[in-house]
């Protein structure tokens, strides 16, 4: 995200308190004990990470996002974010199992985590804040700050913001609301679509497969088919989840639908550091017949060339927006709200994806940051039910593929990365597993 | 840089096995750089356990409250029956319901259940102070609550032992409740009556024993127990 040049405002732009954004109301209402819907974010530099400087780093930055540096607090028909000014938050190690439950009133109710191992700095951040575009915005000022105060001389662009300057309303506003205003509700189809069997892990286990790829590389491959990277490689994990399906034993084959999140600000002009995505869905129905993958690969192609636009996705983000303008929704209490919210989740959105894949695309940093880094990592968190997420972003020549899943089988993760080994693809496969 | 044979990637330099497929990884010019540093590190992480001390605070103080001033007022303006137990009785039971809650969450299950009985009983014991007469607390009530005890000590022990499938949990459930319906009865009938027998809850019990049956041939085969969960998951 390019920052805008902006004047200074006259009045401060921080609140006494901010309503959650259109997409973050749902996050809390899924909070359970275990589970809650935290992404991070990693950089890796090319020096060992000094912690205290982190810490100092991380004080001075987080005064420039006030949205990031707030408690979830229970209204009685919403809930919203107050400003938090308890200690911390604090940077400690990191764990082997990234992205835990964030319950709202543990780590002196902050909802994000700084963790640093070896070389790598990792932000976790509650989804409710923002999305990933947001938390990169805030990793990236951090970590300019950390290799400011070793001596760096980092400018302020892309995703590094003057940590001196006072955050434009823009930064902080709600954009769906904004652009919510297509003439029409368009219907959403949902269907319930194929889940992976697997073993569920226990509590606090969450299996990360990393995969390493060279970019130049996988965008030849892509560029062979005719499509971008990221119509190839949700093909590929469509692929690996048809071939899944089929080594299962099904009454009858069921539609396998990936849940894509679109980064609206590609579409609609903002610089806000909430959450500004939508979801799509790609999918295959296997019981019109057996896909070659290159029929996968069309049919990706034309679901996006059909589906992202900027008409479609005003019409998506007006019909989320619905619900909320609603005057009878609005004013029925939280913990109705809730109970609705969650039955509705689990039992109809959770089932209309098989899996989760996002492509943060080419990270850009700063030119003279650059030398600093060796490459950016991106978990998309613990999947609500038994599956599998992947998270994918690009720093350089280094695209990173992390696969997030609670069960022990890693049968899609195995497909998906033969299929990229055989497209002449050469993967490095890194995990926390035993 | 050692390959998995088996699906042809790269691993990381500390795996020893391939994370995808388990293969070992058997690189004979690499036996001596496995002590590279792990992509990951090796301890877990455990969420913050969240008290809920100010809520138990507010709990106890309004239950508390509730219970003094109904109590005064029964002593001081209408005091014409002792109507405050009740009501202090069921700010008790409360209480106590919520200990495991929000007050102890560490209390054990069947600690917790037992303090619910005791605490129930006690309840009832004290309504009898407004009733003429107490035999029905010694001839029913107690029984019941007796019963209702063990069998929720007995489901709790039997979840927690033995894996709770839908189907464990269904058969548990149904045996408990022929087994509750029958003690209600008999217990209302020896008191009413002083004979045992069964009239309503004999029905109840054919129709449990008929689904307990069913339930229990469908766990005891794994074909069969298989193509139900097939066909019924939700």
């Amino acid at each position: 995200m390019t920052q805008k040049k902006k004047s200074i405002p006259e009045k401060s732009t921080r609140k006494d308190w901010y309503k959650l954004d259109l997409s973050a109301i749902v996050y809390p209402t899924l909070q359970r004990r275990d589970f809650s819907s935290v992404y991070r974010i990693s950089v890796t530099l090319k020096e060992k990470i000094n912690p205290d400087i982190l810490q100092k780093a991380v004080d001075m930055t987080l005064k420039r996002f006030p949205t990031y540096k707030v408690a979830m607090r229970n209204g009685l028909f919403w809930r919203y974010l107050e400003p938090n000014n308890r200690p911390g938050p604090f940077v400690t190690p990191d764990i082997k199992n990234p992205c835990m439950p964030m319950p709202f009133k543990a780590n002196n109710h902050y909802l994000i985590r700084i963790y640093y191992y070896e070389k790598r700095i990792s932000f976790e951040a509650h989804h409710c804040l923002g999305d990933g575009t947001g938390g990169m915005c805030v990793l990236q000022t951090i970590t300019a700050t950390y290799l400011r105060l070793l001596g760096a001389a980092i400018s302020n662009e892309y995703f590094v913001l003057d940590i001196d300057s006072e955050p434009s309303a823009e930064e902080l506003e709600d954009a769906y609301m904004r652009y919510a205003n297509a003439k029409v509700h368009p219907p959403r189809r949902c269907e319930k679509s194929y889940r992976i069997r697997g073993t569920k892990e226990p509590f606090y286990t969450l299996n990360i497969i990393n995969g390493t790829l060279s970019a130049s590389k996988t965008k030849e491959v892509a560029g062979k088919y005719g499509v971008t990277v990221t119509e190839y490689l949700n093909a590929v994990l469509l692929y690996a989840l048809m071939q899944k399906q089929e080594q299962e034993w099904h009454l009858k084959p069921l539609p396998i639908k990936i849940a894509m999140p679109v980064n609206l600000r590609n579409f609609f002009p903002s610089i806000t550091l909430r959450n500004f995505i939508t979801m799509v869905y790609p999918c295959i129905d296997p019981r019109l017949g057996t896909y070659t993958f290159e029929e996968i690969i069309t049919q990706v192609h034309n679901y996006m060339r059909y589906y992202i636009n900027e008409k479609f996705l005003r019409g998506d983000i007006t019909t989320n927006a619905a619900t909320q303008r609603n005057s009878f929704i609005r004013v029925v209490p939280l913990f109705i709200k809730d109970f609705v919210v969650r039955k509705f989740y689990a039992a109809v959105q959770d089932r209309n994806s098989s899996a989760g894949l996002t492509n943060m695309g080419l990270c850009k940093v700063p030119e003279d940051m650059k030398p600093y880094i060796e490459r950016f990592d991106i978990y998309m968190g613990q999947p609500f039910s038994k599956r599998t997420n992947c998270a994918i972003i690009t720093f350089e020549d280094i695209l990173t593929i992390n696969f997030a899943s609670s069960i022990i089988e890693a049968d899609v993760e195995r497909l998906f990365f033969r299929k990229l080994v055989q497209d002449g693809i050469p993967v490095k496969i890194a995990s926390n597993r035993d | 840089m050692s390959y998995c044979v088996n699906c042809g990637v790269e691993l990381e330099a500390s795996h020893t096995s391939c994370p995808l497929c388990n293969t070992p990884v058997l690189n004979p010019k690499q036996l001596s750089l496995t002590q590279s540093v792990p992509p990951f590190p090796k301890e877990k992480g455990q969420v913050e356990v969240v008290k809920r001390k100010d809520l138990a605070i507010l709990l106890s103080v309004v239950l508390l409250s509730t219970a003094i001033t109904c109590g005064l007022l029964n002593l001081l303006v209408y005091n014409e029956s002792l109507w405050s137990l009740v009501i202090i009785g069921a700010c008790v039971v409360i209480w106590v319901f919520m200990i495991p809650l929000v007050i102890y969450t560490k209390l054990p299950i069947y600690v917790s259940i037992l303090f619910d009985g005791i605490v129930l009983a006690i309840y009832l014991f004290m309504i009898t102070g407004l009733t003429t007469n107490n035999s029905w607390y010694f001839h029913i009530a107690m029984p019941i609550i007796m019963l209702l005890t063990f069998l929720a000590e007995c489901m709790a022990l039997l979840l927690r032992k033995f894996r709770a499938s839908f189907l464990f949990t269904a058969t548990i459930s149904f045996a408990e409740l022929a087994i509750l319906c029958t003690g209600i009865e008999l217990f209302i009938n020896m008191h009413l009556s002083g004979n045992a027998y069964l009239t309503w809850s004999a029905i109840v019990l054919t129709i449990c024993i008929i689904i307990v049956i069913t339930l229990i041939t469908m766990l005891s085969k794994k074909r069969l127990r298989n193509a139900v969960r097939r066909r019924l998951h939700f």
